[in-house]
């Protein structure tokens, strides 16, 4: 239960948020002269403040130091005030905003705003004992509280710690090391007797160098952690915090370790990972490739996907930098040598394999990579496997290769993989547009079947709903499908389910269920799908809520459950005693169920029941 | 003071104990050393500040077979219990062995014996299983031509009858007690040591008693205080210390890192610091209005695991510490200075225990 903390915006497991006091303290921020310290009970007995309204009150602490011993940990470690007098107030009894100082192995639900973990200065030096440290707090406590790093944060590496869950931090490393000579930048560190300039505008460096002594060190090293905190706040907002990170790890080892370390902890990071994004997805790095995201689409396409084109040739095509590829000059002219006699699937990095159906989806569509022509080993590798697992799961009669000579080698190494080797033909002559290429491959296709809109507008409603919503949802959701409208906005209806008044139909009677959503690649469901939705066989992402009929949002106080599969961008279905609803997820499932302040879910359609 | 017969059992109380123990009996438990009881752990030459001024002195550590409190466990900064026998207790030929490899040494090395001499255990001198009636009298027979001596030991042992073997000898006699700090919670909790401040007046009171005096022991920044707490406790230590009657002497040092201690698996993992050799001047600074002599010999000091500054100046800060533990004149540390005084004040400004250390 924290009243005193309310996120507002997320990316992956960063947040944008604010402890509310007298004069919102905005995250992730710095905790300056706003927490008011009890102080540590190694030291002297302590009273629990009556707090400040205007502050964030730190109740009496046992912290416990990097290294401490088990059984020290297990007999000091409970929150800040445990070792206090018994009749010492619960921090939820308090009604001032409150923190407690906690360890990863003590960490759980005090009834807190915010949580202290003790030993930030050893964490930093130690990306696999910091990742851990914070993947374990964050899980044991509520995903609506705060997390304070204490005397951690430099400029360098305060964005990997609100990448991995860090909601709040102080200038105390940076003023320090300012008062050591290290000028700190966001790209790391610099002795400031080497610097014959300084690298800054900032009021402090602006005084010049020869006045630059290590209190104006100390004072640019505080103003340079602000900045990078600012720089962190509007990357959250724009959904790009990763991409900036990757481009700090090519200065500091740091951010790169605790990335790679988060991708890791796929659990932890796939939980809080949006469905979609409306900003793009650079792939600049190799580890963008183990991005959450990319990882996520890859399980999808070969896992809950269904190849039911699969009864035609698949013709494997290079991706184009347009988004989504129909779109591109590339593969219009693929599209007229095809002619619907094939069924298409880009191969891309770092996404690895595009069906067409699901061309429109995050991030296939909003990805842009760095093209070169040159493909390092770990693509290969993992486009290679990405296609295998794909093919054991389709039953094409054959494959037609239009793929440029540096595609080849992943075909090939998929293939090794294979038990059974469709046929497989190579169509480019030099490069995949030039006329004697598209002639090769209309040449291949020739004698084949052209399928019809139809089967390709069923194909592409079914896809997306295995996509978006599971396993088998793609056959389960639809009994009698229809299509309506045109591509890429097409309307998925029912000619087999007997229409509720109140629902939208066509001339024949279908029920409209489902409209596919073009910009995120996603179906949005009208209450007839939802309806649909709950009855089938496909686990329903479901938040249950209180008696009350929403309009436009449902707020956190009024959810009573939420499932864990949900994540932020989900469809779910919204139930409760008065009402039953459909809309998209703000928060992730067991962010709703934690939360106590803001909307956690945006409602599309509602009725009373 | 406990009515009940002095043994570490007596301290079998209080929750963080049977932790630390647990925790200490296990880190302990890595040594593999052991060591001769026919020879004494150390023995050194040197000048001491005492009541009647400064004195040459001889140094003794008996290896007595340790610290019986920490083969329970014991303090959570000491190392010296590795420095002990293995199996237990050392008979008085042995003690008295290692005494005449002392004096040998004194004689090697000096012109004249030391009018003052120190005897510590890393135990307790006065405790009869570490050192036997018959040892203690035949070692105050053995210095009773020198003007004063210091024995170690726990409170509990402080005891008129005892300290007769010296003071019958016509020696100046004090107790060297470990008190450690004045503050009972950070003694019991950080330090655990299980004794109350209250035992340490009470064994002033049967020293002065016996016409001996008291020394207390105290430690700068046990584990888990950060640098302005410890400062603070050692400020309000030294100022309580030197308000008990019998107690002239006080000796404030700063916490090392000991090998196989609880410390140690603190600094190895990046949560311990040792204090800062600022620290411990600014608390010898600002105590030298008391009623007592106020020493301090960092052991160890400019390296990681010992009291230290920034590298630079660590050898002139301790030179400042050493001038005034035999001046007692403050103004010796207005002769240093260095930019890390500006690292330090942060320090002491923003540190806290679940922020630490803010700077190596």
């Amino acid at each position: 239960m924290t009243d005193h903390f309310e996120v507002h915006a997320r990316d992956g497991a960063a947040r944008i948020g604010e402890i509310r006091l007298d004069t919102p303290l905005r995250t992730p921020g710095l905790v300056g002269d706003r927490l008011h310290d009890a102080g540590s009970e190694w030291a002297a007995g302590r009273e629990t403040p009556d707090g400040d309204p205007d502050a964030l009150t730190l109740l009496p602490h046992r912290a416990l130091p990097a290294g401490t011993p088990d059984s020290v940990r297990e007999t000091f470690g409970g929150a800040g005030n445990a070792a206090s007098a018994d009749d010492a107030p619960a921090p939820d009894e308090l009604d001032v905003a409150s923190a407690v100082v906690v360890a990863p192995d003590t960490a759980t639900d005090h009834g807190a705003d915010a949580y202290v973990l003790s030993g930030g200065p050893a964490l930093v030096g130690h990306a696999e004992r910091f990742v851990d440290a914070v993947t374990t707090v964050r899980r044991a406590i509520p995903d609506d509280s705060a997390l304070y790093l204490a005397g951690a944060a430099t400029p360098a590496n305060v964005a990997a710690l609100v990448y991995a869950g860090v909601d709040l931090v102080d200038a105390d490393r940076a003023h320090v090391r300012g008062t050591q000579g290290f000028y700190l930048t966001a790209e790391g560190e610099y002795f400031l007797e080497d610097l014959e300039e300084l690298p800054c505008a900032c009021p402090a460096c602006r005084g010049g160098r020869e006045a630059f002594d290590r209190r104006a060190c100390a004072e640019h090293n505080v103003t340079a952690l602000e900045t990078a905190l600012r720089t962190v706040r509007a990357r959250i907002r724009d959904g790009r915090l990763r991409d900036y990170l990757e481009g700090q790890g090519r200065h500091e080892s740091f951010p790169t370790s605790v990335l790679r370390r988060l991708d890791g902890e796929y659990a932890y990071v796939e939980e809080r990972t949006p469905l979609f994004r409306r900003e793009s997805l650079l792939a600049a790095t190799e580890d963008t490739l183990r991005r959450p995201e990319i990882r996520r689409f890859a399980d999808r396409v070969t896992s809950r996907y269904v190849p039911r084109f699969d009864d035609r040739p698949l013709l494997l095509v290079p991706c184009s930098a347009t988004k989504p590829y129909s779109e591109s000059q590339s593969h219009a002219q693929f599209h007229r040598a095809i002619d619907y006699r094939a069924h298409t699937v880009s191969m891309t990095s770092p996404i690895g394999v595009v069906p067409q159906e699901l061309e429109t989806t995050y991030p296939a569509q909003q990805y842009d990579s760095v093209v070169t022509g040159h493909w390092s080993e770990t693509e290969y590798e993992f486009i290679a496997a990405v296609l295998a697992r794909y093919l054991e799961r389709a039953d094409y009669p054959r494959v037609v290769s239009h793929l440029p000579a540096d595609y080849r080698p992943i075909v090939d190494r998929a293939l090794d993989r294979l038990d059974t080797v469709p046929p497989v033909e190579h169509t480019v002559v030099d490069h995949p547009t030039t006329e004697d290429s598209l002639a090769s491959l209309a040449g291949a296709l020739e004698g084949e079947d052209r399928f019809g809109k139809r089967e390709r507008e069923h194909h592409t409603v079914r896809a997306l709903a295995d996509y978006v919503f599971g396993a088998g949802a793609g056959d389960e959701l639809f009994c009698d499908l229809r299509t309506g409208s045109r591509y890429p906005k097409l309307r998925a209806l029912d000619a087999g389910i007997e229409p509720r008044p109140g629902d939208d139909t066509d001339d024949d009677g279908a029920v409209h269920l489902a409209t596919m959503v073009p910009n995120y690649g996603t179906l949005s469901l009208t209450l007839a799908g939802a309806r649909r939705w709950v009855e089938s066989d496909v686990p329903t992402k479901r938040v249950e809520i209180d008696a009350f009929v929403p309009q436009g949002s449902v707020l956190a106080p009024g959810v009573i459950d939420a499932d864990e599969s949900i994540r932020v961008g989900d469809e779910v279905v919204v139930d409760g005693p008065e009402a039953f609803a459909v809309g998209r997820a703000q928060v992730h499932g067991r962010g709703m169920v934690d939360a106590t302040r803001g909307i956690v879910v945006q409602v599309r359609h509602s009725v009373e029941t | 003071m406990s009515t009940e017969e002095p043994s570490p059992e007596v301290y079998e109380s209080g929750r963080g104990m049977d932790a630390h123990n647990a925790a200490m009996r296990e880190i302990r438990s890595r040594r593999d050393e052991t060591y001769d009881p026919r020879e004494p752990t150390r023995v050194w030459l040197d000048e001491d500040n005492t009541p009647d001024g400064t004195r040459r002195s001889l140094t003794i550590i008996l290896n007595t077979g340790g610290c019986r409190w920490a083969r329970a466990g014991g303090c959570t900064m000491c190392g010296y219990v590795a420095e002990s026998v293995e199996g237990g207790s050392v008979s008085h030929e042995d003690l008295m062995t290692q005494v005449e490899k002392c004096l040998d040494h004194e004689a090697d090395d000096a012109d004249d014996p030391a009018p003052l001499v120190k005897i510590y255990t890393s135990g307790s001198f006065l405790d009869e299983r570490e050192v036997p009636a018959e040892t203690r009298a035949a070692i105050g027979e053995t210095f009773g031509d020198r003007e004063r001596i210091v024995v170690e030991s726990l409170p509990d042992f402080v005891d008129a009858d005892k300290l007769a073997d010296f003071t019958g000898q016509g020696l100046a006699t004090d107790v060297a007690v470990g008190l450690e700090t004045a503050t009972d919670r950070v003694r019991h909790d950080c330090v655990n040591k299980y004794f109350d401040f209250a035992d340490f007046e009470a064994a002033c009171a049967e020293a002065r008693a016996a016409d001996a005096g008291v020394k207390a022991y105290l430690l700068m920044k046990p584990p888990f205080l950060s640098e302005p707490e410890a400062v603070a406790d050692m400020k309000s230590s030294v100022r309580r210390c030197a308000a008990v009657e019998g107690c002239h002497t006080v000796s404030m040092n700063p916490c090392n890192v000991q090998r196989y201690t609880m410390v140690e698996d603190l600094f190895h993992d990046g949560g311990y610091r040792a204090p800062w050799l600022w620290s411990v001047a600014d608390v010898l600074e600002s105590t030298t209005d008391t009623d007592a002599i106020v020493v301090s010999d960092p052991v160890g000091h400019g390296s990681d695991r010992g009291a230290h500054n920034c590298g630079d100046c660590d050898d002139d800060v301790q030179t400042a510490i050493k001038d005034f533990d035999l001046r007692q004149d403050p103004s010796v540390f207005e002769q240093v200075s260095c930019d890390c005084e500006l690292t330090w004040e942060a320090v002491m400004e923003r540190e806290t225990s679940y922020g630490m250390p803010l700077a190596r």
